[in-house]
């Protein structure tokens, strides 16, 4: 067994000198930091996107409901007339309106088919 | 850690490294290297969590270990051969060049865990308590993969 031993240290692998390999570690490091600046500038966009929508969405919700204190309608006569404005274009318009609800259908599933196939590639 | 940290730290242990993952990659210095700068990078993007609490080296050899062992799982085993387990050039043909192909030929027929044990403890001079961490397993069984790598290993170097 010792002589196994000492061969195996004897004969250590030897590694050629490659100054090359600092300089590419460092290269790829460097590749990281991109990586990781373009990722918090996406998460800094996203969280910007995200206040705006918020502030957006309140300044809207404050602006309804001044108007809806500012100018009261009968809740009843409005949401009648919505309702059979609605039922009236339906009527009118259900044989065009078939298509477009079929042609979006068939785009819908074929956007989730091809979402779940580039997923399954990585 | 700074990046400038990083590299100064890497700097120190590149040459052990690379002789670590040589020893493992049966003497393929190309395939060796690119598992070597995977590691480097893991490491880096992983520098956040190096508390200090182990050695530096350590904890890069352990994440060369696991980059290496992803490696091995994503190559089928019918793809490597022993043939091909030392590609030294052909001039080198002296003494020394037999010896180094008898050796890789040897490793790449014991277990990964064996071999990188025997790599570890002999060609890096590590102590048993430090290859426990970078191979993730209680002291005990560094030891008895230790003393079955060299019974493997005996049975196919000619002394």
């Amino acid at each position: 067994m010792k002589e196994i031993e000492e061969f195996l240290r004897e004969n250590k692998p030897v590694v050629k000198d490659d100054p090359t390999f600092i300089l590419e570690a460092q290269r790829r490091m460097e590749a990281v930091e991109g990586i990781k600046a373009e990722v918090d500038r996406q998460r800094c966009y996203g969280r910007l996107a995200l206040i705006i929508t918020l502030m957006v969405g309140l300044f809207l919700g404050v602006v309804a409901t001044a108007i809806a204190y500012l100018y009261p309608l009968d809740a009843n006569t409005v949401g009648q007339g919505i309702l059979d404005s609605i039922r009236q274009f339906l009527t009118t318009w259900k044989q065009h309106l078939l298509l477009p609800v079929a042609l979006l259908a068939i785009a819908l599933s074929l956007v989730l088919m091809s979402g779940k196939r580039s997923r399954s590639t990585f | 850690m700074t990046q400038e940290r990083f590299i100064s730290l890497v700097r120190a242990e590149q040459e052990p490294l690379r002789r670590f993952l040589l020893a493992l990659c049966g003497g393929d210095a190309a395939l060796a290297d690119d598992i070597a700068q995977d590691a480097l990078v893991r490491a880096y993007v992983a520098s956040g969590s190096f508390l200090g609490l182990s050695k530096f080296s350590t904890w890069l050899f352990r994440i060369a270990y696991n980059c290496y062992i992803d490696h091995c799982r994503k190559v089928r085993p019918d793809q490597t051969s022993l043939e091909d387990a030392v590609a030294l050039p052909a001039s080198e043909t002296s003494d020394a060049s037999f010896r180094y192909q008898q050796l890789y030929q040897a490793l790449e027929r014991i277990p990964e865990k064996e071999k990188a044990a025997i790599a570890l403890f002999y060609f890096e001079d590590k102590s048993i308590k430090e290859i426990s961490a970078i191979l993730n397993m209680p002291q005990g069984t560094v030891k008895y993969q230790l003393s079955m790598g060299r019974n493997h290993l005996k049975q196919y170097i000619q002394l």
